[in-house]
Order: structure tokens, then C-alpha cells, then sequence
């Protein structure tokens, strides 16, 4: 017991002095060149492929436009993303992007860099405080042409199912906002059941595979919060036979659901544009920093992809 | 006065600390028969062939990770990176499993050797630098997440070969496959414990490593192979997900470890090692799977489903103390 606890210590200790010189270090960098505008971009998780996509447009257009950036991984966490932003301010950036995880709960961190005089612009999703701009799309569109699309294809009568993604997070929130808004409209369509899924495949899919033992050839439609979800969904329809009955939908247009959507598995998805997000993410911060006129907000628009457009899509 | 108050418990208690023994060890069997009559009563849709089907089949991937994680809570170790290296071994046997890429068996076989190296490293550290298990395996989780990120780049890697796609998706005489590598898996982790010497021995290590060590075993070589099992099965699990759900995910299996260390803990492994069997385990998988799969089809939502499950574990574990304190 003794030389378990005092190996906890080692490792606490250990912990702690890598944490800290790292901070130092980053600490000591961020302010060297001070000609280069410095933009700090925290991101809500690089183990997300679309905000991997999005980051990599805010690096490209970077380097075109020879502005420096501190990118960082808020693996998911407020709390991490406000020590952040509260680590950019301390380095003096001219500018910072944020990819916020929470609407509440990162909120704080806006609150900050404002009052530090230094501009805040959220791309991607909301906080309830105004940063200096916002850069993004609105996530209830992409509820509503889903689901749209499922009364469109089922005449406005059948049963629905919709699998959310994490409950609570700001997507998760509007995508259902937007759904129920349409359902609202159809009184036809019936939501017989919905669960969070967590925006996993392999959830999604056994979520699905318990429903067809549940419902059975009474399911008319899915929609699945985002495309890995999605995904999962098509597989357990397709194992048990019966995608052909159901129609699926699902949001974000990733390149896996782009190809299912040319093989005609997944029925549609809703592209959201991470490039221009990116890039216009980019363009407002310097604009800003140059003190040039900048739209506070700009909306990325949503769009319904199905077989007959999705070639313009796939790469 | 400790010992005298331990004494007294004992002997006052005698009768009923007898009948706990007895429910502690078929107690878990019982609760799961119990729990299945009363979903079949409560949905017609539970008792079909179909649908318990689908329970074996989305129970094996946690049920291998849960073996695997047997035979170290046995020795009185435990194993936190197994969700990691399920995602490190899927992605890895994934980048090899694109069609008309390589033959079948080059993913498979590079996935397992990337979960053997992994679980070995796991034992290597542990039994070298005598950290505790929870601290190294804590460390190895996170090594493991991020190879899982490197090796992918950060994104989910599909266009998978059909025949990669059957170890997860397919059917061998009627039975999807999953549950097939699960009988087998589950009669050679019974055989090995039950039948071998060094099952024996992981059960000696558990039950008094300083013992076990006086007696002559090589408690470091033991041990290595215990953590190299875990590797090896949470490869076979990462490569049944990353089959099943048709892309090698660099985040999946995030939580795992703690499904199949509930899993086995509930089929009655004692947490400081040396009791505990793999048919235990197995119940403790299909329990969780079969509460999940019920509260599905009764439409409850996940989150009353992970208050369920944490008091199962509770009560197993309690169970588990019952039973420590009557022997």
C-alpha cells in the first residue's frame, strides 16, 4: 500500500513539472516576432474529423496570408479551453478563434478575452456571451432541411426515428430544435422513439439493430444527428434487410456518408462547410486586427445532399 | 482488538454468512435469470431468437475485453488501457485492410501483433518498475489514444474489404460471427485458467503474491503473459469493432475498460485478486448487455441505464465483500 501511494505522488509530481515547464515554454514562444499578426486557436477536439477539417482550412489560409497561428486541442473540455484562452491572453496574441465545447461553459473565456481588449471570434458553435464575431453555421437549418427531406420522400406520413447526438451539447440541441420544428408542421409524421447515440458509430448501430426488434417493419425514417451515427444506422438496417424500407438521413457530409450517399445506402446528408467556416474564420480575425470593416456575423449555409447532387461534393 | 472484533463477526455470524456465500456465488446467475423473465413478461419482443442474437453479438466485443481483464484483476493487477488499445489495434489492422490491398490475414495478423506488443509492454513496465498497474496502464491509455490518432491522422479509416468486413459482420452456419470468436475465445480462457499451470499460478499470484513467490513461481513471468493476454484479446475486440462497424475509428472505444472491468467485477472476480471465473465474467457481460438491450426496447432512456448499471456494480462488489468476510 505504502509504494502504491508514494508512486501516485511520483506521478502526481511528474505530472505537475511536465504541465508547467510546458507552459513556460509556450509561454516564451507566443511573443517572440512581433511584426507577424499572431492568431491563438483553440479547438473544441482534434479527434473529430470535421473539426480536424476545419482546422486545417484555418492553418491553410494562414500560411497564405503569412499569419502566425498557436493552434491547441481543447479535447472537449470547458475548463481546459479557458485556460487557453486565459494562457493566449497572457502571451499578448492580436487575435483568437475559438471552437467552443460548451455554450455556458465557454462562455467565461469570451468574457475574458474581451475584457482583456483582445477580439474573440467563436467559428462553429455559440456561446451565450457575444464574442467579437461569429463564424459558423446555424445548426437548427440542418434539422429542419433533414428532416424536410424525410416528410418530402414519405409524403408527410410515417413513423420517425432520431438519434441525437451527446444531449445538451449546442448541436445536439438545434439539430432537434430544427426537427421538431418540421415535425410540428406534419402531423402525420410520428416520432416513435429517439436516443442519444453520443455521436458514435458502433452506439448508433446497436441503438438501431435493438429498435428493429422493437419496431420492426414500422420504422419509415431515421435521423441521425451526424453521419457517423448515420452510418451505424445504415449498417444494422442493411444487416437485418430492411434499408431498402427505411429511409436514412443524417448531417455533416463526411466522406464516408458522401460515398454511401453515391451507392445509394445513406439516402442524404446535410453538408456543412467546414472550409469556408475555416477560412472565413481566418479572413474576420485579420480583418479585425488591421481594424478593417468585418461582418460580426457570418452564416454558412447548409446543404441537402442527395444522390443526384452529391458528385460535386465527393473529392 | 482488531482481530478480536474480525473473530467475534465471524463466529455470531456464522449461519447467515454461509447462506451470503451461497447467494454471492450464484447470486449474479440468479439476478440475470431473474432479469430475463422479467423483460420476456414485460415486451414480447425480448424472448426471441433474433433479439437475443443481437444481444450475444453487440456483448462479445465488451465480453473480450472482460476476459482479458479477468485474468489480470486475478493477479491482483488491472488494465485501464484497453478502450485504447481496441482503438490503436482497430486502426492499425484497418490501414491494412482496404481491398485488393493485402491478403486477409495481413490486418488481422498485424492487429494482433499490435495488441500483443502493446499488453506486453503493459506487463514489461509493470513488472520492471514495480509502479502500481493503475498508474502505468493509466499512462498507457493515454499512449494509446494518441498512436491510435497518429497512426489515422486524426480520422475514421473506411473502405474496408468485404472479407475484413465478415469477422464483424458475417455468418458461419447461421451464427454471426462475432459470436463464434466469442465460444472460442471463452473456452480457451476457461481452459487456460482452469486447466493449465499457469492458471494456477495467476490464482496463487492473486490469492498471496508473497506466497506465490516463495514457492518458487516467477511471479514477473506470470505476470507478463497476463497483460499480454489482455493485449492480445482487446486486439480481437478492436478488430471485430473495426470490422463491425466497417472503419478504423481512433476514438473508438473510449470507456471500454470500465465496461469490461464492471463486467468482470459483477460475474464475481474478487477486485484484490484470486477468485473469479471466466463463465462469472461472461454472466457479468451478458448481464450489462441484456439491461441494456431491455431498457431499449422499452424505450428508457441511456441516462437511467447508467444508474442501473452503477448499482449493479455496487452490489456486486458488496456481494464480493459478504463473501470475503464468511471465508
Amino acid at each position: 500500500m505504502k509504494s502504491a501511494s508514494s508512486s501516485i505522488l511520483q506521478a502526481t509530481i511528474l505530472f505537475l513539472g511536465l504541465y508547467l515547464s510546458g507552459c513556460n515554454q509556450s509561454g516564451g514562444d507566443g511573443a517572440g516576432g512581433k511584426d507577424k499578426i499572431v492568431v491563438g486557436v483553440s479547438m473544441l477536439s482534434m479527434q473529430n474529423e470535421f473539426i480536424v477539417n476545419v482546422a486545417d482550412e484555418i492553418e491553410k489560409k494562414a500560411e497564405e496570408m503569412g499569419v502566425e497561428l498557436i493552434t491547441v486541442d481543447a479535447e472537449r473540455s470547458p475548463l481546459k479551453q479557458i485556460e487557453q484562452v486565459e494562457s493566449f491572453i497572457a502571451q499578448d496574441v492580436d487575435v483568437i478563434i475559438m471552437n467552443p465545447c460548451e455554450v455556458e461553459a465557454s462562455s467565461p473565456a469570451v468574457t475574458k478575452a474581451l475584457a482583456a481588449k483582445v477580439p474573440i471570434i467563436n467559428v462553429n458553435s455559440a456561446t451565450s456571451s457575444n464574442p467579437t464575431a461569429f463564424v459558423g453555421s446555424d445548426d437548427v437549418e440542418s434539422g429542419r432541411i433533414a428532416m424536410e427531406y424525410i416528410a418530402k420522400r414519405l409524403g408527410g406520413k410515417g413513423n420517425v426515428i432520431m438519434i441525437h447526438g451527446y444531449m445538451g451539447q449546442a448541436a445536439q440541441l438545434q439539430r432537434e430544435q430544427g426537427a421538431r420544428e418540421v415535425l410540428k408542421k406534419y402531423p402525420g409524421l410520428k416520432l416513435i422513439a429517439h436516443q442519444s447515440g453520443e455521436w458514435d458509430r458502433a452506439k448508433a448501430m446497436s441503438l438501431t439493430e435493438n429498435w428493429i426488434q422493437s419496431y420492426g417493419g414500422q420504422i419509415n425514417a431515421i435521423f441521425a444527428h451526424n453521419d457517423e451515427m448515420g452510418m451505424g444506422a445504415v449498417k444494422a438496417l442493411s444487416d437485418a434487410g430492411m434499408k431498402d424500407k427505411v429511409v436514412v438521413v443524417s448531417v455533416d457530409a463526411i466522406p464516408d456518408a458522401l460515398q454511401a450517399v453515391q451507392k445509394g445506402t445513406l439516402d442524404a446528408t446535410v453538408f456543412q462547410n467546414a472550409e469556408q467556416q475555416g477560412s472565413k474564420a481566418i479572413e474576420t480575425a485579420v480583418k479585425i486586427v488591421k481594424g478593417q470593416p468585418f461582418d460580426a456575423q457570418t452564416l454558412v449555409p447548409f446543404q441537402l445532399v442527395t444522390k443526384e447532387n452529391v458528385g460535386q461534393y465527393i473529392k | 482488538m482488531k482481530e478480536t472484533l474480525t473473530a467475534y463477526f465471524n463466529r455470531s455470524a456464522e449461519s447467515p454468512a454461509i447462506q451470503t456465500k451461497r447467494i454471492g456465488k450464484y447470486g449474479i446467475f440468479l439476478a440475470f435469470i431473474l432479469l430475463c423473465i422479467l423483460l420476456s413478461l414485460m415486451t414480447p419482443r425480448f424472448l426471441t431468437v433474433a433479439n437475443l442474437t443481437i444481444i450475444v453479438t453487440q456483448v462479445s466485443i465488451n465480453a473480450l475485453l472482460a476476459f482479458g481483464v479477468t485474468f489480470v484483476i486475478l493477479t491482483g493487477g488491472i488494465d485501464l488501457s484497453l478502450g485504447s488499445m481496441v482503438a490503436v489495434t482497430g486502426v492499425v489492422a484497418a490501414t491494412f485492410a482496404h481491398p485488393d490491398d493485402y491478403p486477409l490475414l495481413v490486418p488481422i495478423g498485424v492487429g494482433l501483433l499490435a495488441g500483443v506488443i502493446f499488453g506486453a509492454l503493459n506487463g514489461f513496465v509493470i513488472t520492471r518498475s514495480r509502479v502500481a498497474p493503475f498508474i502505468v496502464t493509466l499512462g498507457t491509455m493515454t499512449i494509446g489514444r494518441g498512436l491510435a490518432l497518429i497512426i489515422s491522422k486524426g480520422r475514421p479509416i473506411s473502405n474496408l474489404s468485404d472479407s475484413f468486413n465478415f469477422i464483424g459482420g458475417g455468418h458461419l452456419f447461421g451464427i454471426p460471427f462475432p459470436i463464434v470468436i466469442l465460444l472460442i475465445a471463452f473456452a480457451v480462457c476457461s481452459l487456460i485458467l482452469r486447466k493449465t499451470i499457469l492458471g494456477r499460478y495467476i490464482y496463487a499470484i492473486g490469492g498471496n503474491e508473497q506466497a506465490a513467490r516463495a514457492s518458487g513461481i516467477q511471479v514477473s513471468r506470470v505476470k507478463m503473459w497476463v497483460y499480454t493476454i489482455s493485449g492480445l484479446l482487446a486486439a480481437v475486440a478492436g478488430i471485430v469493432l473495426t470490422s463491425r462497424i466497417t472503419t478504423g475509428q481512433p476514438n473508438a472505444g473510449v470507456g471500454f475498460e470500465l465496461s469490461a472491468i464492471a463486467a468482470a467485477i459483477i460475474g464475481g472476480t474478487s477486485t484484490s485478486g484470486g477468485s473469479g471465473t471466466m463463465a462469472g465474467t461472461l454472466i457479468g457481460a451478458l448481464l450489462i448487455g441484456v439491461i441494456s438491450n431491455g431498457l431499449d426496447l422499452l424505450n428508457v432512456t441511456s441516462y437511467y441505464q447508467q444508474v442501473v448499471m452503477g448499482a449493479i456494480i455496487i452490489g456486486a462488489v458488496v456481494l464480493d465483500g459478504l463473501n470475503k468476510k464468511s471465508s
